[in-house]
Formats: C-alpha cells, sequence, structure tokens
C-alpha cells in the first residue's frame, strides 16, 4: 500500500481505513454482480446499431472523463497520464453496475463519460443496447501485454468492446488458532462450519455466493437452471448451513478478519488480503481459495457510446495496461489486473501475500463465470430463504 | 387594503411535494404490487392484474424475516423509550435551564458522523478482540461474544435511534411548564402522581412522536441490525431490498413493500389500543361527568348573595 | 426595621400549638438567591380568616414569600407555621394550604370538574362525595354551567374562577392567591375583587393575597403588609397605610404623594425651596433632612391673583402646565420650578376653570402633611413626583 487517499469524512482516523473500504471498490465487489441490469437496459429503446469508435489516432483531447468504481484507480497513474499526455482526468464513481447502466441509459450517449468500468456479466447486454463503443485495437498496443487468459471471455470474444482492467476469485479464510485442522475445499469449509466454527461462520452476502457455495462443493455448474438442483440446494442451505452462521458478510477483511469476529469467513480473495494484510497477527489466518470449483469476476476497461474524448480514453487504457503501471494499479487495489508476467515483477517489488492475489493456471481453470440466467429470482429467494433460517 | 395570501398557497409547496415524492411513488408501488415480472430482462409488468404477488410474499421466508424484524422494532422502540423517558425529563426539568441548549447538542453529536460508520465502530468495540474485550478479561471475565447476537441488534438500535425518541421526549416535557407540576403537589399530589396524571399526559404528542419516529424507520432499518446482528439481524427490509435489487422482480417487491406498510400500521395502532385498553380503567376512575346543571341552582352563588 | 418589631409585638405570646388553625407565623426567614436576598428576616402572624395583601413592587420577595408557604421554597433560616405546625421540610403535597396561581396553572387535558376534583382524588376522598364537593365548588365560583369543558374553551376570568373553585374545594385552612387578578381587565377585575372579599369572609378562610396592586390590597385586605427588599416596611390596615404610612416608600406606594425635601426646622417644618410643610405631629431631629408629603386630593388649587410672590406656610405659587379628566376627579399639574412639580386633585364639581399658562396658587392644610426622614431609596426609585419638563 504506497498511497492512501484523501478521505474526507468526519471520522476517527482508525476508522477511515474501514470506511474507505467499505466504499471502495477494492472491496466492494458487485452486490449483483451477477445480476443483470436487464430491466433498466429493457426499459430502454434498444438502438441496436453499435456505434462505432470515433478514435482514428489523432491529437488527444485535453480532458478525460471516467465514470468508475469508487477508489479504484491509483491516484498516481492517474496523475502521471495528465503529466505524461496532457489530457486532464474527471473522476465520477458508482456503487454499482445497474447505477452505471441507469445513467448511461438516461443520458442515451450523452452521458460526457468517455471511459466506464462494467463488471463483465454486464458487458454484453450493455454492447447490444449500444451502450459502448467498439475499441481501436491499433490505439491499444499495450493489450499486447494483457495475459490471453484474461481476454476473449465469453461475453466479448474478440475484446470488441471491453479489456480486463482487474479480475478475482472466491474462497474463505479461516483462524488456524480455533480450527486445527488443514481446510482444502468447499466441503471442508461446510464441514467446519457445521462442526467447530458453528455460530462462528460467515458467509459472503451475495444470493449467487451462497449457492454457488453448494453447488462448486457438490460439482454442479454455478448457473445451474435445474429446479431439482436449486431445491436440493436451498434444502441443504436452509437446513444444514443456516443454523451456523453467524452473518452475511461480504468483505470480512473489513473488521472480522482484523477483529477476529469470526473463525471461518466466505471471502474474496483481495478482500481477504487486505484483512489479513491489517490483522495484528496475520499468521493467525489462511486463505484457501474455493474448490473444486469456484467463481471469477472481471472488471472491464469499455468506451462509452458517444464519448466526447475517444482518442484520450484510447490513450489511457494503452496507459494505465503498460507493464509499470499495470503493477501500480496492482499493488494499489490489490487484485490482478491480468498484465502478462506481472507476478514476477509484483514479487520483485516485494507486494506481500501475492498467493491471495495471483493463482495457477490449473487453479483459474477451476473458476467459472456467473451468469444472468432465469434462476436469478429462484436464487434470490434461497438466499432469503437461507437468511431468515439463520436469523431465526 | 392589502390582500390576504390565501392560507392553502402557503400549504401548496408541501403537498406538491408530497404529491410528488410521497403519494406517486407509493401509489405505483401499489400498482405495480398487482403485476407480475415478465421475463428475466424486464422488472414488473401490470397488463395482467391478480393478487399473486401477495400469495407469494405470505411464505415461510417471510414470516421468519417478518417475526425477526417485528421484534426487533418492538423491543428496540419500547428500549429507546424506556431510556428515552427519563433522559428527556431529566433534561427539561431537572437540569439547569442555562444547560439545556448544551445537552440538547450533546444528544445530537452522534448525527454529526455518519451513521455506517457510527455503528461500524461499535462493530470495533465489541469484537472479541477489541479493547473492551481486553479490558474485560484483564478484570477475569470471558471474552466479548455480544456481537452477531440480538443483544448486539438492540445496541446498535438503541444507539442510533435514541436521539430521534429523546428530543420530542423533551420538547414535550420542556412545553408542560413548572406551574403546572406545582399546581398538582399544590393539591396533594406526589411526585409519582405528578408525573403520570400530568406530565405524561400532556407529553402525549411527544411521546407519539418520538415512538414513531423510531419505530417506523427501525421497521424499515436493515443496516444498523445487520452490521452488528450479523445473521441474527435480518430484517424484512433487506427482503424487499432484494427483489428490487437483485431479483429485478418489481412486481413481488412492492408487494412485500405493501404489506410492510400495511403491517407497520396495523402494528401501530394495535398498539395504540394496547396502551388506551391498559389505561382504561385509571382513564375511567379519574373521569368526572358533571352534565347539565339543574334549573335550579344546588346552592346560592356570591353573586346572588350580593344582589340578595 | 420597626415593622419586624411590631408584627412580633402584635403577637408576643404566640407559642407553637397554641396557634388556632388557619393562623400562619413566618418566623424571621430568610431566603437566598446566590447572592441576591430575596426575603430577609422577614417576620409575620395572619391571624386565622383574616385577608392579608402582600403588597410590593417585583423583587420586593412577596411572591418567595408566598412559595414558601405553599412549599415550592424552603426557607434558608427562620420558620413558617400553619395552624401551630412547623412546615420546615414537608413538602408542598402535604400541607394544608393551597394556591390560585398567577397563570392560573388549570391542567389543560381535564374538564373543569376533573380539575376541580383533582385535590380530593389525591386525599382518596370517596366518588360520592367528590361529585359533590365539586358541585358545590363549581356553584361557589358560579362555574357549574362549563364543568364539562376543557380549560381551553373558558375565558381568562372563568379560567380564574375555575382556579378558585380548584382550590377552595380542598376546604384548606388558609388560601394563597399569587397575583390572580393580574391578566384580567379592569372591569372584571374589580368585580372579582368584591366577590373574592365576600367569599374570604364567607368561608372564613385565611387569604394571603399577594399583588403589586395598591388598589386591589386597599379594596380587599384586612391588612396589608407592603414589602420592600425582602423586609415588610408596614403592616397596618388599609386605613391606616394610607392616612399613616410608616415611610416614604410606603407614602409614595400606596395612593400617590407630592413631596418636598428640605431641612427640618423647629415646630415641625421642612424649609423647602418653594414652601414650608408643617407637620404638627413629626418628631425629626432639627437640621436634619426631611421628607415632607401631602396627597393630591388634599391639595386646593385656584388662580393666583393675590400676585404676592412671599410664600405663606403650606401654600405654592406655580404655572398649571396640565389638566386631566379622571372622571371624578379633575388632576392638575402645576409647576413649582426646575426641579420640582405638584399636583393637586379636586372633585369634579368643584373644580376651578382654569387653562394651561395661568399662575395658580396651591395649598393645603397642616394636618394633611406627612413628614418623613429623606430615603434616598425611596426617591431614588422615582417616588417623588418629577419634575415635569
Amino acid at each position: 500500500m504506497t498511497n492512501q487517499p484523501d478521505i474526507r469524512i468526519l471520522a476517527p482516523a482508525g476508522a477511515a481505513k474501514t470506511i474507505r473500504r467499505e466504499l471502495s471498490r477494492r472491496r466492494f465487489l458487485s452486490f449483483a454482480a451477477a445480476a443483470g441490469s436487464a430491466g433498466l437496459l429493457a426499459a430502454c429503446a434498444p438502438n441496436g446499431s453499435p456505434t462505432s469508435a470515433q478514435a482514428s489516432g489523432g491529437p488527444l483531447e485535453s480532458k478525460l472523463s471516467i465514470y468508475t468504481w469508487g477508489d479504484y484507480d491509483a491516484p498516481d497513474v492517474l496523475d502521471a497520464f495528465t503529466a505524461d499526455l496532457g489530457p486532464k482526468i474527471s473522476l465520477s464513481s458508482f456503487n454499482s453496475n445497474e447505477e452505471m447502466v441507469a445513467k448511461l441509459v438516461g443520458a442515451r450517449g450523452t452521458s460526457g463519460y468517455d471511459i466506464v468500468v462494467p463488471t463483465g456479466t454486464f458487458v454484453a447486454q450493455m454492447a447490444e443496447h449500444g451502450l459502448l463503443a467498439e475499441l481501436n485495437h491499433d490505439l491499444i498496443p499495450n493489450l499486447k501485454h494483457v495475459d490471453s487468459a484474461f481476454l476473449g471471455r465469453a461475453w466479448d470474444p474478440d475484446n470488441q468492446y471491453s479489456i480486463c482492467k482487474a479480475w478475482g476469485t472466491t474462497g474463505f479464510v479461516y483462524d488456524v488458532t480455533a480450527i486445527d485442522r488443514e481446510l482444502k475445499d468447499w466441503n471442508d469449509f461446510i464441514d467446519a462450519a457445521q462442526n467447530e466454527a458453528s455460530g462462528k461462520t460467515s458467509v459472503l452476502d451475495d444470493p449467487a455466493e451462497l449457492t454457488g457455495l453448494y453447488f462448486w462443493a457438490n460439482g454442479i455448474p454455478w448457473t445451474t437452471t435445474d429446479p431439482d438442483e436449486l431445491d436440493a440446494a436451498e434444502a441443504f442451505l436452509v437446513n444444514e448451513l443456516a443454523p451456523h452462521i453467524s452473518a452475511f458478510d461480504s468483505y470480512p477483511g473489513g473488521s472480522a478478519i482484523p477483529q477476529a469476529t469470526q473463525m471461518l469467513m466466505q471471502s474474496y480473495n483481495g478482500d481477504a488480503r487486505l484483512g489479513m494484510l491489517e490483522s495484528p497477527d496475520p499468521e493467525r489466518w489462511k486463505y484457501v481459495l474455493g474448490s473444486p470449483a469456484t467463481e471469477i469476476w472481471m472488471d472491464n476497461w469499455a468506451i462509452a457510446a458517444g464519448a466526447p474524448n475517444p482518442e484520450a480514453a484510447h490513450a489511457f487504457i494503452d496507459y494505465v495496461l503498460s507493464p509499470e503501471n499495470a503493477l501500480a494499479e496492482l499493488d494499489y487495489i490489490g487484485y490482478d489486473t491480468g498484465a502478462k508476467g506481472i507476478e514476477q515483477m509484483a514479487s520483485d517489488a516485494g507486494l506481500p501475500m501475492l498467493d491471495l492475489v495471483f493463482f495457477t493456471r490449473e487453479q483459474i481453470a477451476t473458476m467459472h463465470e456467473g451468469e444472468l440466467t432465469e434462476a436469478q429470482e429462484r436464487i434470490v429467494q434461497i438466499w432469503n430463504a437461507t437468511k431468515a433460517a439463520a436469523g431465526a | 387594503m392589502r390582500r390576504r395570501l390565501p392560507g392553502f398557497l402557503l400549504a401548496a409547496p408541501a403537498w406538491a411535494w408530497l404529491a410528488i415524492f410521497f403519494v406517486a411513488p407509493v401509489a405505483m408501488v401499489v400498482w405495480f404490487s398487482f403485476g407480475y415480472k415478465p421475463s428475466i430482462f424486464a422488472t414488473q409488468a401490470t397488463d395482467k392484474l391478480s393478487f399473486d404477488r401477495y400469495a407469494e410474499v405470505f411464505s415461510p421466508t417471510f414470516f421468519a424475516t417478518f417475526q425477526n424484524t417485528l421484534w426487533v422494532g418492538i423491543v428496540g422502540t419500547v428500549l429507546c423509550f424506556l431510556i428515552g423517558l427519563p433522559v428527556a425529563y431529566w433534561m427539561a426539568v431537572k437540569a439547569p435551564p442555562s444547560r439545556r441548549g448544551l445537552l440538547v447538542a450533546l444528544v445530537m453529536v452522534p448525527f454529526w458522523t455518519n451513521f455506517l460508520v457510527r455503528t461500524i465502530g461499535w462493530q470495533v468495540i465489541l469484537s472479541p478482540d477489541g479493547w473492551l474485550s481486553t479490558a474485560l478479561q484483564a478484570v477475569g471475565f470471558e471474552p466479548l461474544a455480544i456481537l452477531n447476537t440480538r443483544g448486539a441488534v438492540l445496541l446498535g438500535v438503541v444507539y442510533n435511534y435514541l436521539p430521534l425518541m429523546i428530543l420530542p421526549l423533551y420538547v414535550a416535557f420542556d412545553r408542560v411548564n413548572g406551574p403546572l407540576r406545582e399546581a398538582s403537589k399544590d393539591l396533594g399530589a406526589g411526585k409519582w402522581t405528578t408525573f403520570f396524571r400530568i406530565t405524561l399526559p400532556l407529553a402525549q404528542p411527544g411521546i407519539i412522536a418520538g415512538v414513531l419516529l423510531v419505530y417506523i424507520p427501525l421497521m424499515g432499518d436493515y443496516i444498523t441490525a445487520t452490521v452488528l446482528g450479523g445473521a441474527k439481524g435480518n430484517m424484512v427490509g433487506q427482503l424487499v431490498a432484494s427483489q428490487f435489487q437483485t431479483a429485478q422482480n418489481w412486481a413481488l417487491g412492492s408487494a412485500m413493500a405493501v404489506v410492510l406498510i400495511v403491517v407497520i400500521l396495523a402494528t401501530v395502532a394495535i398498539g395504540a389500543a394496547i396502551v388506551w385498553f391498559v389505561t382504561l380503567p385509571i382513564r375511567a376512575s379519574h373521569r368526572l361527568v358533571i352534565g347539565a346543571p339543574a334549573t335550579t341552582p344546588a346552592s346560592a352563588s356570591i353573586r346572588e348573595e350580593v344582589t340578595a | 426595621m420597626t415593622t419586624a418589631t411590631t408584627s412580633k409585638a402584635e403577637a408576643p405570646a404566640a407559642l407553637p400549638g397554641a396557634e388556632s388553625p388557619g393562623t400562619v407565623v413566618i418566623d424571621a426567614v430568610t431566603k437566598h438567591y446566590g447572592d441576591a436576598t430575596a426575603v430577609d428576616r422577614l417576620s409575620l402572624t395572619i391571624e386565622a380568616g383574616e385577608f392579608i395583601s402582600l403588597l410590593g413592587p417585583s423583587g420586593c420577595g412577596k411572591t418567595t414569600t408566598l412559595r414558601m408557604i405553599a412549599g415550592f421554597e424552603e426557607p434558608d433560616a427562620g420558620d413558617i407555621r400553619v395552624s401551630g405546625r412547623s412546615l420546615l421540610g414537608v413538602p408542598p403535597y402535604r400541607r394544608d394550604v393551597n394556591t390560585v396561581f398567577q397563570a392560573y396553572a388549570l391542567f389543560p387535558h381535564m374538564s373543569v370538574a376533573e380539575n376541580v376534583a383533582y385535590g380530593l382524588q389525591q386525599k382518596r376522598t370517596p366518588k360520592s362525595e367528590i361529585r359533590d364537593r365539586v358541585v358545590d365548588a363549581l356553584d361557589l365560583a358560579q362555574m357549574r354551567g362549563f364543568a364539562d369543558r376543557k380549560p381551553t374553551q373558558l375565558s381568562g376570568g372563568q379560567q380564574q374562577r375555575v382556579a378558585l373553585a380548584r382550590a377552595l374545594v380542598n376546604r384548606p385552612s388558609v388560601l394563597l392567591l399569587d397575583e390572580p387578578l393580574g391578566a384580567l381587565d379592569r372591569q372584571l377585575r374589580e368585580e372579582m375583587q368584591l366577590e373574592l372579599k365576600l367569599l374570604q369572609s364567607r368561608l372564613g378562610i385565611t387569604f394571603v393575597f399577594v399583588t403589586h396592586d395598591q388598589g386591589e390590597a386597599l379594596s380587599m385586605s384586612d391588612r396589608i403588609a407592603i414589602m420592600r427588599s425582602g423586609r415588610i416596611e408596614q403592616l397596618a390596615d388599609a386605613d391606616t397605610v394610607y392616612a399613616r404610612p410608616a415611610s416614604a416608600y410606603v407614602a409614595a406606594f400606596v395612593g400617590q404623594q407630592n413631596f418636598f425635601r428640605g431641612t427640618v426646622v423647629e415646630g415641625g417644618a421642612v424649609d423647602s425651596a418653594h414652601s414650608l410643610v408643617y407637620d404638627m405631629s413629626a418628631e425629626l431631629p432639627v437640621g436634619s433632612t426631611g421628607l415632607a408629603a401631602v396627597r393630591p386630593e388634599f391639595v386646593s388649587i385656584e388662580a393666583d391673583v393675590a400676585a404676592d410672590a412671599s410664600g405663606a406656610a403650606n401654600t405654592a405659587r406655580g404655572t398649571l402646565i396640565g389638566v386631566s379628566h379622571l372622571g371624578e376627579t379633575m388632576q392638575y399639574l402645576v409647576r413649582l420650578g426646575d426641579d420640582q412639580s405638584l399636583i393637586a386633585r379636586r372633585p369634579s364639581p368643584e373644580a376651578p376653570q382654569l387653562a394651561i399658562g395661568d399662575a395658580v396658587v396651591c395649598s393645603w392644610r397642616a394636618e394633611s402633611v406627612l413628614l418623613f426622614p429623606a430615603d434616598d431609596a425611596a426617591s431614588a426609585s422615582g417616588y417623588v413626583a418629577p419634575p415635569t419638563a
């Protein structure tokens, strides 16, 4: 953590850290990442024709407007961009993909935003509804530094609209002083939750992560829409797991890990890492990547349709994809940006706990993207039923 | 002559505000609640109306969550009342008048900070490794295990909502002026009788305001309870939010919201009825109706003596 | 103070226990508020069934005295006894005393009848008896027809009657009234004065009446205690207070006075700049500064036809600068010099026809003159008729 941004909130200095986290994208992995902004998109008349970027390598405009998650870019990188290339950056932030989509839909191409940062599950629909401009890859030579593992994802096979900004995954953290056996996978998580960690276990406060926990443990695709499988998930979560859950917490790294409130916590890798870095006793905690399967989520650089400064937008994306800037971004946000060889660079730079940032090819192969399906409502129902059972 | 501004014009902004930001949204919510979610890419449709969403609302999940919410709402409000009442009374009656402004400001101090921040602050204090727990362990207690329990939920609720109870009560007690209490004592009533028969009934509008100000937002709040109570702080507001935000089923979410509004109104009415019935015998015993005077006065008045 | 000894002398043998029901004895009571002394070693014995007024300007300690009898304030020193029983440390709700408050203090959430019943309910009086006594009390106050209304639906005068009924229904041995007529208009106030007096003599209850209105005090009281700075300046009946005020302060506060300041000479005269004023009965040391007082109604006025500048005793010459019609009397304002003016009042039928600017001569009889030692406090606080511009 090289650089702490200014947080202007009236609170004790100690709390500011926590607050920054609460408001930060580094913690805030879309509350409803898997839920589409389908409603909002459906509400606007799709204009179908994809807007092509009007960038052809001409001179850069003097300004650049970025609409992204709060506290999601290293301030040093932003300052350096302006210093090196000229365009002045104005940053705006959103708290959910839905909020961002709503704003773009409402403005119908006149939002004034150049760069937006949607989560992968949103990209296809946004492109389909004409909210995104096509990227001119000629102007983004640094694309070559991006690891092919994070390019060509299902929602945008040719990276026509989006390029990976950062990605993360889900696993769990446990207190080795309280659980004196090795937990290796989701089945161990469930077993520990039902035994020694009962009443001291938290799961992510997100419907898909909750049902995902069951599906991953049982070798079922977590995007399943099979009613029987969903029923089985509900029966298990409500009857077998809920009584042992003490909290639904999407960011245990914020306080549960530093304050040692729980023994066992389902968590995102970056959040767990921040929590452990902040714990007075990091050795007490162990992070386990979910297996045999788990999720992968990815946030992406994209250019809004009707962007007023397309040249600068392309220049910026190219700029942050350069290896040194990618490293600065990683250092700041704590998630992998997907650059080639960045693991070695991070290691050389002495960044801590990199095993919570980088994963092997084999591990990445076990990570699956979420998807918005017709089972969404059912999943929410299961999530609510589990919460009700846990709160009873 | 100056023409007077008609009174309703003064109220026009308030009515407009109410109509645009309260009546219209609530009407929309009610309207949506009779609709349905046609596909995963749409949130609601109202081309076919039915009560089906209401049938969906009354699931075991809803009842379990609602039970929890009611428990938090009622116990939290009662606690705020029991704690806020003596504090407000002391501030309005016993504290030196010159200090009252300061006391009101002190009550407001927590509001200077974002409520999420305040609540997270409690999370830190109450954690098993927090300073409070450490201090308690130092003097021989068990590590603090209050976080993620109902106790923590109530603590958070009282902490966040107590000022909303104290302020209206304070204003109400402040308005029951000294001479009335003195008159009561002068007529032979002790401190407690004076409090229950004069001060408390006259503070009634403030009590009602305080109870409603705490109870209604509390029933819809799912942040305070969740941050400190974890799974034990599961509230129905979260259920409604999940339908709108996550499930994208505005029809079902609206039906839940309508039921929540109805239940809040119903519990307030039931609560008022209970108080009314419980105090009925007491009020009846103090009631005195004389009725119209007899045609001939029972005893001679002074004026008659004067004229006689 | 002379009066303190006087009041003590009036009840010299009154031993605690020997005092009859309704007697109020205030014995050397002192009350401080911070540095200020509100009541200063005040002693006063009020006989059973007496109507006594505590009269004085605001801040004289009269209300504090009343509140100490009621029990809302505790004396810092001294003793208060009602019916022979010391009330020190006795809370207000255990005192056989009731109060009619300045702003009535009716309970707004109770009907008139319930207000009146309140005191009886506290004494666990049987319900049927409560009803009868409430009706009687309301009849007494002529408020029977308003029994079931709320106080907010009543006029000020009606509220005042309810407050009276609410206090009297308890049959206290002493009734305390704290400026109860202050909020009423003049006509209603005069009516109520008469009623209160009749009521008091009929019920035989001791009334302690606090007022700053001398007219009220004079019209109702058996005795008036004129208070000043926490002490009693004079305690006497209305006639005495009016005719034989014990000090310049009393003389100024009760009725109106023309004051002449000067040096006391042989024979009890004050040698003023404008007139020699005599009081044959005065016994002030020759050569000291004295204040002579003459009431306006004892001053006769006529056109100055003698053109004789030499002043006879008890005569003053000046210029008429104001005439006002007060109804039954005419009032004349006469300028005697730069720093002295004089008020004369004559009954309307026999008032002389004078015009402003006329030279006039005023005169009075030596017996009408009161002579006091000069009282700086009294003159400083404006009781000497001020010079008119």
